[in-house]
């Protein structure tokens, strides 16, 4: 797939802009300076559009991404069900900060609800939702992406 | 009345993917009912007659929102349902769509219609994946059933919808700023006035409305506005969903009328605290909403402007005596950091370093220079920033230092 091939599936309206972006995020994992310039000129927009918008949303990547990507969502449910605890060993296991961008292979980031707040705390391992999680799980989890 | 349901009358009840289950159980009547015999002022009228007002927190009156974009002689209108939901602890919207989507799509089609738009949007939360595809299969059984496109029905009504799935940030929630991330600009709110109903979508007068405002429709077309008016508290009337959660016994989403108390809510719809444990405070709409204590608890819950606590989106959070205050302080302030939007300055400074100030409390003591400046930040949030979104980064934090009196302040 190129990026040329996703975008004929998009009529140049304003309206595309966003789903095409994320459709060429999920297909390659970010979107790169140079499929930005093919995008702008697709919608016939500036570069610099193209870039403050992907760039504006959590669910695009302007930057490769490392293998595995580990969020953890901190807002108020799952904070209180001790979601933090989970960081603490995600980052004592893996020797990581949060939000660490060094480590080619993993990454964590702390993430907002996801609407989930009954079954949290809620972790999100390369887009599949783990819920309820005990911090005793967490090696055994992340384990198999590792 | 206060057993009436309206919202989930058929939660559990039916099969949320058949459109037969929903037309079984008089599914798409109301629609049916506008469009044989009501005028477009009528079923306005009818909303207006009903005091229904906005569910997304804001609580602005539906009928007048709606008469205005009706009443803009501009051709072009368009009609946008609120699924943003990224509110932390709210999943009322998502419950709709999974346990009935019809109800939502029949509201959507009758508010469009009402208000002369060829094209509605859905704007869903990124998300809500699975209910995305819920919502795409239900558009695909009632299009089949020709309640969409030109004919509606067999009348003369013209109306198209699109599915627009959000890329994760909470301020796209807030309507200018939506409406920009469907143009495929950066969700950044945009000054008002103008107001979307005269200015919005691709310059078009256009109407935001909340997916659970929407759910309300089908029942007060059908009933009556008079009827509705009736139900809850006399300033804001209807039914509403709660979403609970916390320490109470019974977490999830219930559907309650407008105006009863935060300690009705806890004991009787949350079926009381968990066992052996100790109410501290509980926090109403979400991470944006105001922390309440025991002695607040009789305050009756509406949309009104009095309404000393606003019900927001109408989550509750109780927290129990062995919660970690910090945390949460830590919790509030970075999802507001992060979910910034950074157009304006106090508040992208502002949560920036309230957040670094709440980092450093960890022990429950802070400094001086820090107390002042949070004070300082406060204050700017609340009184300068553009949107809401600034003056909801300091509620918590600020009921939390004054009425939970942490740090000593
Ligand atoms: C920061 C912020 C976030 C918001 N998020 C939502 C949301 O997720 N869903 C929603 O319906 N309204 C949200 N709103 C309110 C909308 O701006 C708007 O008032 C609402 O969609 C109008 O619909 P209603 O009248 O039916 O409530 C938000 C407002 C602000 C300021
Ligand atoms: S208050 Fe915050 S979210 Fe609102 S415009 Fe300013 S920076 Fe953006
Ligand atoms: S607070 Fe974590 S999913 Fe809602």
């Amino acid at each position: 797939m190129t990026v040329g091939k996703i975008l004929l599936n998009y009529e140049t309206d304003g309206e595309n802009i966003l789903p095409a972006l994320k459709k060429i995020n999920t297909t390659f994992g970010f979107i790169s300076l140079e499929n930005s310039r093919i995008v702008a000129d697709y919608f016939s927009v500036p570069l610099s559009q193209i870039y403050e918008t992907a760039s504006f949303y959590d669910a695009i990547k302007v930057e490769a991404q490392p293998d595995v990507m580990v969020q953890v969502c901190f807002s108020t449910h799952c904070a209180i069900n001790h979601s933090g605890k989970i960081i603490d060993e995600i980052e004592r296991l893996f020797h990581l900060k949060v939000g660490d961008e060094n480590n080619p292979r993993i990454k964590l980031e702390k993430v907002s609800c996801f609407g989930r707040c009954g079954e949290g705390p809620i972790m999100v391992v390369n887009g599949k939702v783990y819920e309820k999680v005990a911090v005793e799980e967490v090696g055994r989890i992340l384990g198999e992406y590792i | 009345m206060e057993d009436i349901k309206i919202i989930t009358k058929n939660w559990g009840k039916i099969n949320p993917l058949k459109i037969s289950d929903y037309i079984e159980v008089g599914g798409y009547s109301a629609l049916k009912k506008f469009v044989a015999g009501m005028k477009p002022t009528e079923a306005i009228g009818e909303v207006k007659v009903s005091g229904l007002s906005g569910r997304g927190g804001a609580g602005f009156s539906t009928g007048d929102k709606m008469e205005m974009v009706a009443k803009s002689k501009k051709h072009k209108k368009y009609f946008i349902c609120n699924l943003d939901e990224l509110e932390p602890g709210t999943y009322k919207d998502r419950m709709i769509v999974d346990n009935d989507p019809h109800i939502l799509l029949e509201g959507i089609i009758i508010s469009a219609l009402a208000i002369g738009a060829h094209k509605a949007y859905i704007y869903i939360n990124g998300n809500y994946e699975k209910q995305f595809e819920i919502l795409e299969y239900a558009l695909r059984e009632s299009r089949r059933k020709n309640l969409w496109g030109p004919g509606i029905l067999g009348t003369k009504y013209d109306l198209d919808v699109e599915l627009f799935s959000g890329a994760g940030a909470y301020i796209c929630g807030e309507e200018t700023a939506l409406l920009n991330s469907i143009e495929g600009y950066r969700g950044e709110p945009r000054l008002r006035p103008p107001y979307p109903t005269a200015v919005g979508l691709f310059g078009a007068p256009t109407c935001v409305n909340n997916a659970e405002t929407i759910a309300n429709l089908p029942w007060i077309i059908l009933n009556g506005g008079k009827k509705y008016a009736k139900i809850g508290a006399t300033c804001s009337p209807g039914m509403k969903l709660y979403t609970l959660g916390g320490v109470v016994k019974n977490q999830g989403v219930v559907e309650a009328p407008t105006g009863i108390t935060i300690r009705f809510l806890i004991d009787k719809l949350g079926g009381g605290m968990q066992d052996e444990k100790e109410f501290w405070f509980a926090q109403i709409g979400g991470a944006s909403g105001h922390l309440v204590t025991e002695k607040e608890l009789d305050t009756a819950l509406t949309f009104s402007r009095d309404c000393p606590i606003p019900l927001g989106s109408g989550a509750i959070v109780v927290v129990d005596k062995t919660a970690n205050i910090y945390e949460l302080m830590l919790s509030w302030t970075e999802f507001f950091r992060h979910e910034s939007c950074g157009k304006c300055v106090p508040c992208r400074e502002g949560t920036f370093r309230l957040h670094e100030i709440i980092s450093r409390l960890q022990d429950g003591e802070i400094s001086e220079r820090d107390r002042e400046a949070m004070q300082d930040i406060l204050w700017a949030l609340e009184n300068t920033s553009f949107c809401p979104l600034g003056k909801f980064a300091a509620t918590a934090v600020r009921d939390a230092v004054e009425k939970l009196k942490i740090l000593n302040i």
